[in-house]
């Protein structure tokens, strides 16, 4: 064993966006020769961990120090000259230019000032064949190549450099298993050369098995960390929720007996991100949809929609098959989708709040071909109301309302249509406590009065307080449905990274 | 609902744009009054005689902002007007009209379907679009003015007066109302709106923007049509390039009347003094006998100029 010397500290760094905090004071380290595998639910922390030792974002408050050094980096490539790389889950290769291009796009090798692309090729090859990616040609363009190629010569394009930190975030989930196996072996003879790699992970088993020590992060604090086999995986799934529940929910209804079926899905599938999905909501029901991120939660809900192409699989509305081919035929069909990202797919900004409200509406408002004022005024009127939208007038342009409001108008304009199912796409994100509560109740109303609602939500507290029943999304697929006392905390995370509930209470 | 006088940010382009064309109108006065001491731009007859030649660039910009409004933009027109106006004539008689509007659905439906279901970009397709035509249309003339003459209805509407009006300004005029009526009163026109503001939450919203967009792209299409069926009722012939001088005035008409050229906002009574003020500038530099080369340098730096003075206007805005 080399002598256990800490490579990167923080101390004290805490880091905000805006009056949010990402990361609270947190003191972290990183030893030379280790597997360090970084734990934490959806919004703990880490991208944000990540991004500050690579030196994407300096930090708000606190020390970063580098062989007990002080360090301020501007930027990556400063990170990169310390040693320190990281992998990134979003890839971040030029798919135009070759692989040889892209592997050495920062420190290309030169000769007389100009590109030396020969030596360049002759230097992809080895650091291909390091990885056991000889099949990769150096001069293909990153385009060309599938997914998972493409993530191995991300990874020849970071230990292309000179090591001592190597940060992979997520970097095997596009792998194939062969590919896995081979950077296994890439971290054990990197642990060996002394080098440090952080590993994040959503896969318990593959942090099991691949790291030596654990650091498990909650609300952008830094819980624990300890040695590999000193916790359990129960006890390691408890540090990991622990977290305080602040919203007030609505009060469930009596479990009824049968739900009379509003929508039900049968082996749905799409491309690589649906491989089979199973699900069925009742009359009067909220069901959510759980899980880590990316798990085809939010292709699931856009494929009900009709936004998605190629879409195989049974949709039932009601008793009625139905197809999804456009949100026009679903709103036809008396379905809603409150779309993910309201400011780019909910709303148009820059219109005032009643066009946005009646967009959906305008046949219900208009007599014959024209729209009759009156009533879109008492429909405007009704809506804000209804949903307690806080403005001055409705005709100021959305874009000045607060989030919380913004989403009211977002799901305000499909109740005037009086859907029968209506899919919800993390309504409640980046919004204030009090606007939750009255999304909240808002959400059980519909149900009490005979609608069938699917609600995504990537944080656990609200699916519980919030839903009947939870089917959680692994990989595609509905992996386990959790319903009355099976609905808790420590359940949805274990089903949520696929390990057995037993093995956890 | 926003009047008609509300200094809103929708209404300020078209109150400067209404300011700077009585700015021309008294320049070109002070002009004439002091090299020949009369003013014939406060005569009617000279206003009329400008909203005669108006209301064929106020047709093809009426189109124009429909598509503008969409944020795409219709290149298509001067060949499109120029093939309505020969269809038209060549056919000749009670069928006349029709066949020239036929030209300009036909081009409007090519156009819709090319940038709504192929996805290209409007830019590229509509400039495609006007170069087949223009192929068409010299195959069919053999590159030659047409002989044909326009039907006597078409002169009718071009040329003619009620009641001292010339009728082409009724033609207008029924088409701004339409336009207004469509833009302010229908879904679909609301649909326009929505969709060039955020084309990705209007079709979230179950708008079927695809239908909205051919939509547009057959109005535009149908309005250039009209014009050029005009125009050549007016000069009682088609002839080669008669569409060539419309398309940059009609596209700085809508700008100038305050459309935003991404789309999503804009009102048509903006358009409308934009049209308004490009036909007086092109005739007060008529008056001073300006050169063409200085009257063409001058008119793009008006619309260079006034567009600098909205972006700032929009600029504190964000």
């Amino acid at each position: 064993m080399p002598a256990v010397t800490d490579i990167v500290k923080l101390q004290n760094v805490s880091r905000y966006f805006g009056g949010i905090t990402a990361l609270k004071d947190v003191d972290f380290s990183c030893r030379a020769g280790s597997v360090h595998g970084i734990l934490g639910e959806n919004g703990a922390g880490k991208s944000t961990l990540i991004k500050i030792l690579s030196g994407v974002l300096p930090p708000s408050e606190g020390q970063v120090l580098v062989d007990d050094k002080p360090v301020q980096y501007q930027s990556p490539s400063q990170a990169a000259k310390d040693g320190i790389v990281c992998i990134f889950q979003e890839l971040s290769l030029i798919p135009d230019l070759s692989v040889a291009e892209n592997i050495f796009i920062d420190h290309p090798p030169r000769r007389f000032g100009l590109i030396d692309a020969s030596a360049q090729r002759r230097m992809a090859e080895k650091v291909l064949a390091r990885i056991k990616c000889e099949d990769v040609d150096p001069d293909a363009r990153v385009r060309d190549l599938s997914l998972s190629r493409r993530q191995m010569v991300e990874i020849a394009k970071a230990i292309s450099k000179d090591l001592r930190v190597l940060i992979l975030d997520e970097a095997t989930s596009a792998l194939t298993s062969k590919d896995v196996e081979t950077v296994y072996g890439l971290l054990e003879e990197l642990t060996a050369n002394n080098v440090a790699s952080l590993f994040i992970s959503h896969r318990m088993q593959e942090v099991e098995a691949l790291c030596d020590r654990l650091s498990v992060f909650r609300n952008g604090s830094h819980i624990q960390s300890f040695d590999k086999g000193d916790l359990t995986e129960g006890e390691i799934v408890r540090l990991m929720i622990g977290r305080d529940i602040e919203a007030q929910y609505p009060p469930k209804p009596p479990k009824a007996e049968v739900h009379q079926p509003a929508l039900s899905i049968t082996d749905l599938r799409w491309e690589q991100s649906l491989k089979g999905v199973d699900l069925s909501v009742g009359q009067g029901e909220i069901v959510g949809l759980g899980g880590l991120d990316g798990q085809g939660q939010k292709e699931l809900l856009l494929a009900l929609f009709g936004v998605l192409k190629g879409v195989k699989g049974e949709v039932r509305l009601g008793d009625m098959p139905f197809i999804p081919t456009s949100p026009a035929a679903c709103k036809s069909a008396a379905l809603a989708l409150v779309p993910e990202d309201r400011k780019t797919e909910g709303l148009m900004l820059s219109l005032s709040i009643a066009d946005n409200l009646l967009l959906p509406n305008y046949k219900a408002v208009s007599r014959g071909a024209l729209i009759d004022t009156n009533r879109a005024a008492q429909e405007v009127d009704a809506a804000i109301a209804k949903l307690q939208i806080k403005t001055a007038s409705p005709d100021i342009s959305v874009e000045t309302l607060s989030g919380g409001n913004q989403q009211k108008v977002v799901i305000a304009k499909w109740l005037a249509l009086n859907p029968d199912v209506i899919l919800l796409n993390d309504p409640t994100r980046g919004i204030d406590v009090g606007t939750k509560q009255e999304i909240y109740s808002l959400i059980r109303n519909l149900a009490s009065s005979g609608k069938g609602v699917l609600l995504y939500s990537t944080d656990y507290a609200e699916l519980i307080g919030c839903c009947d029943r939870v089917s959680v999304m692994y990989d595609g697929r509905v992996v386990n449905e959790l319903s009355d006392d099976q609905l808790t905390e420590q359940a949805l995370v274990a089903a949520a990274l696929n390990i057995q509930s037993k093995g956890v209470a | 609902m926003n009047t008609l006088l509300s200094f809103t940010p929708e209404n300020r382009p078209i109150a400067i744009a209404a300011a700077f064309t009585l700015m021309i109108i008294l320049i070109g006065t002070a002009y004439t009054l002091t090299t020949q001491g009369t003013a014939p731009m406060l005569t009617p007859s000279y206003l009329l005689q400008q909203l005669q030649i108006g209301s064929f660039l106020g047709l093809c910009a009426a189109g124009m902002m429909m598509v503008i409004l969409l944020g795409h933009i219709d290149l298509s027109l001067p060949w499109t007007l120029t093939a309505a106006a020969m269809m038209a004539t060549s056919v000749g008689g009670p069928w006349a009209i029709p066949a020239g509007l036929s030209v300009g659905l036909i081009v409007g439906l090519i156009n819709g379907f090319g940038v709504s279901y192929l996805r290209i970009p409007s830019m590229i397709f509509t400039l495609g679009v006007d170069s087949v035509l223009r192929g068409l249309m010299i195959a069919h003339t053999g590159g030659f003015a047409p002989q044909t003459e326009a039907s006597p209805l078409m002169r009718y509407l071009a040329a003619d007066r009620i009641m001292g009006l010339p009728v082409a300004v009724f033609v207008w005029a029924a088409v701004s109302i339409l336009i207004t009526v469509v833009l302010t009163r229908t879904g679909f026109g609301k649909s326009i709106y929505a969709t060039g503001a955020k084309e990705s939450a209007a079709y979230l919203s179950g708008i079927r923007t695809r239908w909205v967009i051919t939509g547009a792209f057959i109005a535009s299409s149908m309005c250039a049509a009209s014009a050029g069926i005009l125009l050549a009722g007016y000069s009682a012939k088609a002839y080669q390039g008669m569409g060539a001088p419309f398309l940059l005035p009609a596209i700085a008409a809508v700008v100038l009347g305050g459309t935003h050229i991404l789309g999503g906002r804009g009102r048509y009574l903006g358009t409308l003094v934009g049209v308004i003020l490009i036909v007086f500038l092109n005739s007060v530099l008529s008056i001073m006998q300006m050169p063409e080369a200085f009257r063409q340098i001058i008119y793009g730096i008006v619309i260079v100029g006034m567009l600098l003075v909205y972006g700032r206007e929009n600029k504190t805005r964000l």
